[in-house]
């Protein structure tokens, strides 16, 4: 199990022009940032290159590439290194631009292309969950976010009500 | 024996941010041993019972998977 084998051959697989871009998000992609969180899978964001007629995005070469190299697939994931591994196509206007504005990391050598981090944490402030709220604290308390860039991204994605609300709820002094 | 809660929560504010400024290969390497124990719990505990309060999926599905 080793997670910079599966950055590795997906690094390969963007070369190999299966993928246009990627991305790392979730946990995975938050512990670039922060202290390290438990968790059972990766989310790969990507994006392929425009198929003229194609209107469907469809993630089957990502698995014909995978399973031809020895990956397995488990219900929805597909097994890379021991990690089941989710690829997800962007879903909003947010995941299209937190893709675009991907940064390359350099892991000891093997480059991951990773969320930034105000990206990670308006994802999370837009998705909402407990565990996103959570998420998103630590990014606040880590101070990890340059805080202009995170409030552009709120106020260019229609989330400032939303991020009023978690500011009320969180971050204010009741004391 | 004292309990300073601010004491504590400060020394484990300490040591997140210690963990956070590790090196990335370090930081992933502890993904890996992390996620080995969490499966090691998840197969010595017994299944959860049906009545057990959980969280929902977020709206979308899980295409719309969060940070």
């Amino acid at each position: 199990m080793n997670i910079k084998e599966l950055i590795a051959l997906i690094n390969q697989m963007q070369s190999d022009g299966i993928i246009e871009r990627y991305a790392i998000g979730g946990a995975v992609g938050a512990t670039f940032y922060l202290e390290p969180i438990a968790t059972l899978d990766v989310d790969i964001f990507v994006t392929f290159k425009p198929e003229t007629g194609k209107a469907i995005v469809s993630l089957q070469p990502v698995f014909d590439y995978l399973k031809a190299r020895g990956c397995a697939m488990r219900g929805e994931y597909i097994v890379i290194a021991g990690w089941p591994v989710q690829f997800l196509p962007p879903t909003s206007r947010l995941v299209e631009e937190a893709l675009r504005d991907a940064v390359t990391m350099d892991v000891e050598g093997t480059l991951a292309c990773v969320f930034t981090a105000e990206h990670l944490a308006a994802i999370a402030l837009q998705t909402g969950r407990a565990k996103d709220k959570a998420r998103l604290l630590q990014f606040i308390e880590a101070r990890a976010l340059d805080a202009a860039r995170f409030q552009a991204i709120v106020a260019r994605h229609g989330l400032v009500d939303v991020w009023k609300r978690f500011e009320k709820q969180f971050l204010s002094d009741t004391s | 024996m004292s309990f300073d809660l601010e004491k504590i929560l400060e020394s484990k504010r300490a040591l997140r941010r210690e963990l956070a400024a590790r090196p990335l290969e370090e930081k992933l390497r502890m993904l890996d041993a992390l996620r080995e124990r969490v499966l090691a719990i998840r197969q010595a505990k017994p299944a959860p019972d049906a009545d057990v309060l959980r969280e929902e999926p977020p709206p979308g599905g899980k295409t719309d998977k969060p940070a």
